[in-house]
């Protein structure tokens, strides 16, 4: 049984891999119940996600503390999973920025990486990191983050990436090619 | 055959509507509940009527009309909406349905789309009308086919309640055969005593019917076996006492994780019964009853309010039951908020007095606050923007401060006036509220300016009786509507104003531009929110006029005109006037602005092109284009 919070901002694609994972996963027969928070999202709004993998009956909502895996995709954003971590889960970290207006301004503050990273390890998880500058250019990152995930966490035990790629073909029937070139780059990448 | 589909809830309700045979499909966009029919004027099913209306009373007459026709039918609506169409609801259960009537309603525990937390279960006991609440996203399609059968088979409309942790959801379903397509012919039935109220003999006869359908609905709905009991054989003890829980809706899904982690804690699970409701209304008294007389404690789960809870109440009262209820009117749960494991967990430990360690869930908020604000403002682009700005500048060139002239907020993305950068719009009650609160202000003798905003959907959802009131009495006020052609909040539905090219086939667009003159509006300017300077004089224009003003600020909702490749213009940056004092910035508080090393920054893929920012800045470093002047030759 895995359960993973994603969270990030609008327009990052977040909810795309969550809608891939969970279409791998129904093609795979494993159960997954996939429970996306949409509020009143726009590009640059708070967005996260619950996926539960491997359990028939299951609510939607995992417990705080409760999620085997986070996937974050914004350095700030990662701070508000903290609390639905395991101990001794995995905390796959995108370290990309998306400044709100107030911290442009300088009226309010940014926390530091080392911040995030310490944060997690304080509620007993393990951080894995993703520079976004290790994202060739051109590649949608978020495709890019599933594969780190699936090559590098506990998801990679539970969703082999060939039924990741399959997933992604069925999204993309026309044009698969780039975001199979990024999930494969993410996939390979050494953290 | 059945295939197992991916679907979510709204999906998975609108797929069984389908396969059920429903022909007139109606509701009114509101999240959790828009994604149903979304989803079906995506399909485009042949032969099916499907339509966003003015509102959700609207819609619901429509599908009672389509029933008392004898057809099937289908009307969707969230919460909120509820309220609107309750006046006939109540009506229409009255007098009963021919063909399937049923309402879609989705509530909101948690608060993912910022309105009240209301528990449509109530309406259910209000109305005297069945109510199924599926626990899954798969159930979701069943009893929604269901509720078809169950309609029809007792000639009540049925209202089928989820929430958003299942309309949102995605899961497996298996979806079934779709049922024949009824082909029925429209039946006029005229029954003064059934389908009028002409009369307290007629009235109270229909109340009689009315509370018999109810009963008759929940004899189908225990044969239907709805409300799954399950009764353990095995013995309790005075160390672990028999343990009944009764879990509504969504909360039953929970119960198989919470045991098992209450079985960690030395509960076993053997000695628990359960009672899943998933059809909480009329109260399944014998399962109650049932599981009652077979446990010594009771642990009753449901999110928001105690329904079932004051039900087993009556229940115990009745058998002389004196074993511990756990809920919420013991204090132990709460009333607020979507329930997870932690809840069944609580209740168990509660019942039995388990040793959960207190802190087994407790997680830390320490990081959360160290991360950055993020408050949701409009999109780049948005013209609301521009409106905000006029009258923020239009009320300070009054000579006003800003918080002596009331601006009053209604629902939808005009309510993103109330905050930052803006923080114009004062307060939010529902559609078409704005207009009569404003009225509101006025005649408790508030001598200042009143100013009322709206969209343009909820200008024709519920605001234009109020415009109406305010003429007829009137009241010295300035509407302003913000008019971007979309029903843009809940994700782009087509509202009557929407342009004609996007009006469903033969139908025809409503121009608020004649309306608002032929409900006897005097004072009645069009803007372009685009243009501060000149949207801010009209503003300033009304301010000090007599009597009842209307503006309409008019612009397309630029992610809509994004779509379909339009720019308003192009904005570019002198980097050489500019001095980086944000000023841009913070008036705009526009996405698509950077600060760059020695300049700001314009993000081409974000930048609508829309010229607020130039209009603000006072020192030329940004100049922006218009498309129209753009695509002007360059002279010499």
């Amino acid at each position: 049984m895995l359960d993973i919070f994603l969270i990030g901002v609008g327009g990052q694609g977040l909810l795309t891999i969550g809608e891939v994972i969970a279409d791998a996963a129904v093609a795979l027969d494993l159960p997954v119940c996939f429970y996306p928070y949409k509020g009143m999202a726009q590009r640059g709004g708070l967005v996260k996600a619950q996926l539960r993998l491997g359990r028939s009956a299951v609510g939607p909502n995992i417990p705080p503390r409760g999620a085997n895996l986070v996937i974050a995709m914004e350095v700030s954003e990662a701070l508000r999973a903290i609390r639905a971590l395991r101990p001794g889960g995995e905390f796959l970290l995108f370290g990309e920025r998306w400044l709100p207006t107030a911290v442009m301004l300088g009226k309010a503050a940014y926390p530091a990486l080392e911040t995030v990273l310490e944060q997690v390890r304080a509620a007993g998880g393990h951080p894995v990191y993703l520079s976004p500058d290790s994202l060739p250019a051109g590649l949608p990152a978020n495709l890019f983050v599933l594969g780190a995930a699936v090559g590098r966490t506990r998801l990679g035990n539970v969703l082999p990436a060939a039924a990741v790629e399959e997933a992604i073909r069925r999204r993309w029937p026309r044009d698969p090619e780039r975001n199979l070139t990024a999930f494969r780059a993410g996939h390979s990448i050494s953290i | 055959m059945p295939s197992r589909t991916l679907l979510t809830g709204n999906e998975a309700l609108a797929l069984g509507a389908l396969h059920a045979g429903a022909r007139v499909i109606t509701g009114y966009p509101g999240t959790p509940s828009t994604g149903a029919i979304e989803s079906l004027l995506a399909a485009a099913p042949p032969g099916v009527h499907v339509e966003w209306s003015t509102n959700e009373k609207v819609a619901l007459e429509i599908a009672a009309g389509a029933a008392w026709a004898g057809q099937r039918a289908l009307c969707t609506m969230k919460m909120s909406g509820l309220n609107v169409a309750s006046d006939s609801l109540y009506s229409v259960a009255y007098s009963g349905v021919i063909g399937g009537l049923v309402v879609y309603v989705a509530d909101d525990p948690g608060v993912s789309a910022g309105m009240c937390e209301q528990d449509s279960r109530g309406f259910a006991l209000l109305a005297d009308l069945p109510l199924l609440d599926p626990s899954s996203v798969a159930e979701a399609y069943q009893f929604v086919r269901l509720a078809f059968d169950l309609s029809e088979a007792v000639g009540t409309p049925v209202m089928v309640r989820l929430v958003t942790a299942i309309a949102h959801a995605s899961a497996p379903v298996e979806v079934g055969e779709p049922a024949p397509f009824l082909e029925r012919e429209p039946q006029l039935l005229r029954d003064i005593a059934r389908f009028t109220k002409a009369g307290a003999a007629i009235c109270m006869q229909q109340h009689r019917d009315l509370i018999a359908r109810l009963e008759k609905a929940g004899e189908w709905i225990r044969q239907a076996g709805l409300n799954s009991l399950q009764i353990t054989a095995a013995a309790g003890g005075i160390r672990h006492p028999k343990l009944g829980i009764i879990a509504g809706g969504v909360v039953s899904a929970y119960l198989e994780e919470g045991l098992e982690m209450a079985a960690r804690f030395s509960l076993d699970p053997r000695s628990v019964s359960t009672l899943r409701v998933r059809a909480p209304h009329p109260f399944p008294s014998e399962e109650v009853r049932a599981l009652l007389r077979h446990v010594d404690a009771v642990v009753v789960l449901e999110e928001l309010e105690p329904h079932l809870e004051r039900g087993v109440y009556v229940e115990a009262h009745r058998l002389g039951f004196t074993g511990r209820i756990v809920g919420k009117l013991d204090g132990t749960l709460e009333r607020v908020g979507e329930y997870d494991v932690r809840h069944v967990v609580r209740g168990i430990a509660a019942a039995l007095d388990l040793p959960v360690p207190p802190d087994l869930f407790a997680a830390t908020t320490e990081a959360e606050r160290l991360a950055a604000p993020r408050p949701i403002t409009v999109c780049p682009g948005c013209p609301h923007r521009g409106t905000f700005l006029a009258i923020n500048r239009a009320i300070r060139r009054a000579g006003y401060k800003r918080d002596q002239v009331m601006v009053t907020g209604d629902i939808g993305c005009t309510i993103l006036g109330m905050n930052p950068p803006f923080d114009t719009v004062w307060n939010e009650v529902a559609m078409g509220a704005s207009i009569g609160l404003a009225q509101g202000y006025v005649h408790a003798g508030v001598r200042t300016p009143v100013i009322a905003t709206i969209g343009d959907s909820t200008f024709f959802h519920a605001g234009i009786p109020a415009l109406i009131n305010a003429v007829q009495h009137a009241v010295p006020l300035t509407v302003i509507i913000m008019d971007n052609g979309w029903t843009a909040m809940t994700g782009m539905q087509v509202n009557p104003g929407t342009a004609e090219d996007f009006q469903p086939p033969g139908g025809r667009r409503v121009d608020i531009a004649q309306l608002v003159p032929a409900l006897g509006v005097e004072h009645f300017f069009v803007v372009d929110p685009f243009d501060l300077d000149g949207t801010t004089a009209v503003i300033q224009q009304a301010l000090a006029l007599p009597g009842v003003k209307v503006i309409l600020s008019r612009q397309e909702c630029a992610i809509q005109a994004q779509r379909r490749g339009r720019r308003a213009g192009v904005v570019r940056v002198v980097p050489e006037n500019c001095n980086l004092c944000k000023l841009c910035i913070t008036l705009t508080g526009c996405p698509a602005i950077d600060l760059g090393a020695e300049a700001v920054v314009i993000d081409p893929a974000l930048c609508y092109g829309c010229g607020l920012c130039a209009q603000v800045c006072n020192r030329g470093a940004l100049i922006h284009t218009s498309v129209a002047q753009a695509a002007r030759p360059v002279a010499g």
